[in-house]
């Protein structure tokens, strides 16, 4: 997943955008996510299935989007988490 | 029965739980093929203030294989949005409902109608047969619904392709004995001869106060058949249709607060599919159910075991001791009931007739549209030699219980394995139910009208 793409996710995920959670790790000092100009516009849940696999999925509208990112699934697990 | 609850999973859901599927070249229209999906099971009229009707977030769908190999070839989708006139009052209508559009209907429903062409079970063509399509509204009782024929004859409405629609509250034209059935396989007919013993009795037909909720088309056949052709040889392989029924939900669903109801997200995902009756219902096992249920047609082959050797055929000896000593001893694949159910039945069993779509093993209504309607049907179809009854298609009142029953207990295997000699039993198998249900229409779309709330009276249970 690239940058972009990844900071698109959290961002129509309201993650890091709420500042309700604060995530930590590798992706900590990662500069801000900023939105795309193709980012969703409409509300996205993300799932992860396998708390040991690097699988994102994204419903979007009538869409799954699968995203494959370790560094993402480690921080949505580390935020679902608490840390 | 034939597929009312017969999920764990789609029992606690019954707004996408499909109860029957029918398809049957059109009686009085013999160039059309009338395909017909139910859902919402054993809705008894009087259920208000929140009367039943379709889900807004269901997307209800009849799907088409013309090609044999059991995947999609054509789908008509069914999505449904429901609107609240007044939001000052808890009444589903607020004066007589005379006409479909009636401004006392407080909660009017509508829908879209779209056919979607597969290519490799991939989305090749997609057009809008029609939008804004109207619902009539249940039948709630004589002052409210006073001329109940009408709002339903209002609600038949056509489409592009020369396509009929109706979706509505229908009386639910199936009969079976389900408190019978289903207390350790009694048939009240065959009482004394069961392993636990009781008087002979006549069946008690468990749905005839139902309602359901239906979806019908009537379609010019044209517009079925890999070809575009209106076969008139029924041995020709494009003649015959595969035909399922299925209902979907949102592969998430969030729940919003604010709005006290849960929204949505994500793609369609299946959780009902239903084609031949009975088939997830007494042939896969419990375990299996809710998979089954999400599964498409063409992977069927894992429970063609189920099938070739089903549940109930080892249970009736058991539970009717010494009436079924043949059906006992046979121990090879059912290959009549995989015919009538997976494969569809080759030429050469019954003469002039086939319905057979290849060896992909798939639960399908199979449907030969090139034998005409039969002036004088037979409820009983194909075994009693009116070959455009079940299992060939499905007509709205083809008595697929017997029908079924007897199957199993052997009475269709000679057409496969001629040395087996069917048990005497097995040919006066039956629940005992007559057809008690609202008298069906001749016209479109066939389905008897919805009993009214006001007219219900209360059942006789007893816990004795």
């Amino acid at each position: 997943m690239s940058d972009t793409s990844r900071r698109k996710f959290l961002a129509a995920a309201g993650i890091g955008a709420a500042g309700t959670v604060g995530l930590t790790g590798a992706s900590a000092s990662a500069a801000p996510a900023t939105r795309n100009t193709d980012s969703a516009r409409e509300p996205v849940v993300a799932f992860v299935e396998h708390p040991y696999a690097d699988r994102v999925h994204l419903m979007v509208g009538e869409r799954e989007i699968v995203v494959h990112d370790k560094d993402l699934a480690a921080r949505i697990l580390n935020a679902a988490g608490g840390r | 029965m034939s597929s009312h609850r017969e999920a764990p999973e789609i029992s606690k859901d019954p707004v996408a739980d499909g109860t029957d599927v029918y398809a049957f070249v059109s009686p009085n229209r013999p160039e059309y093929v009338t395909l017909i999906a139910n859902f919402i099971p054993l809705q008894k009229p009087d259920g208000g203030p929140n009367f039943y009707e379709f889900g807004d977030d269901v997307l209800y769908e009849i799907h088409v294989n013309n090609r044999g190999d059991a995947t999609r070839d054509v789908s008509f989708q069914f999505k449904f949005t429901t609107k609240v006139r007044n939001d000052k009052t808890f009444l589903y209508n607020t004066g007589q409902i005379t006409t479909i559009g009636s401004p006392n209907w407080n909660r009017p429903q509508f829908y879209s109608l779209t056919r979607v062409d597969w290519k490799d079970d991939k989305k090749n063509k997609e057009v809008l047969l029609g939008k804004g399509l109207r619902v009539p509204p249940v039948n709630v009782g004589p002052r409210s619904t006073p001329d109940y024929a009408k709002l339903s004859a209002q609600a038949v409405q056509g489409v592009k392709q020369g396509i009929k629609v109706f979706c509505g509250q229908r009386a639910d034209a199936f009969h079976v004995d389900l408190g019978s059935i289903f207390d350790l396989g009694a048939l009240r007919p065959l009482n004394e001869a069961h392993l636990i013993s009781m008087p002979n009795m006549n069946g008690v037909n468990s749905v005839q106060s139902y309602n359901v909720h239906t979806i019908a088309l009537e379609i010019p056949i044209k517009q079925l058949t890999r070809d575009g052709s209106v076969p008139k040889n029924p041995l020709s392989k494009k003649a015959v249709i595969g035909v399922w029924a299925t209902a979907s939900r949102r592969k998430s669903r969030m729940f919003d607060k604010a709005k006290g109801k849960y929204i949505g997200h994500g793609p369609w995902e299946q959780v009902s599919r239903l084609a031949n009756p009975l088939f997830n219902e007494v042939i896969v096992p419990m375990a299996e159910k809710d998979e089954w249920n999400a599964r498409p047609p063409w992977n069927d082959k894992r429970y063609a075991k189920y099938v070739n050797k089903p549940e109930l055929q080892g249970l009736l000896p058991v539970l009717y001791p010494g009436a079924f000593p043949n059906l006992a001893k046979y121990d090879k694949p059912r290959a009549d009931l995989n015919a009538v159910l997976l494969t569809g039945i080759p030429k050469g069993v019954v003469p002039g007739f086939q319905n057979y779509t290849g060896a992909v093993e798939a639960d399908m209504l199979r449907l030969n549209v090139a034998i005409p309607p039969t002036a004088k049907p037979n409820d009983l179809g194909l075994v009693a030699g009116d070959a455009a009854g079940w299992p060939n298609g499905r007509r709205v009142n083809d008595d697929v219980v017997t029908v079924a029953l007897r199957a199993v207990a052997g009475l269709t295997l000679p057409l496969v394995d001629p040395s087996f000699k069917p048990d005497g039993a097995a040919s006066a198998v039956a629940d005992g139910t007559s057809n008690a249900n609202p008298a069906v229409s001749d016209n479109f779309p066939f389905l008897g009208l919805p009993g009214g709330g006001y007219q219900t009276v209360p059942g006789t249970t007893t816990a004795k």
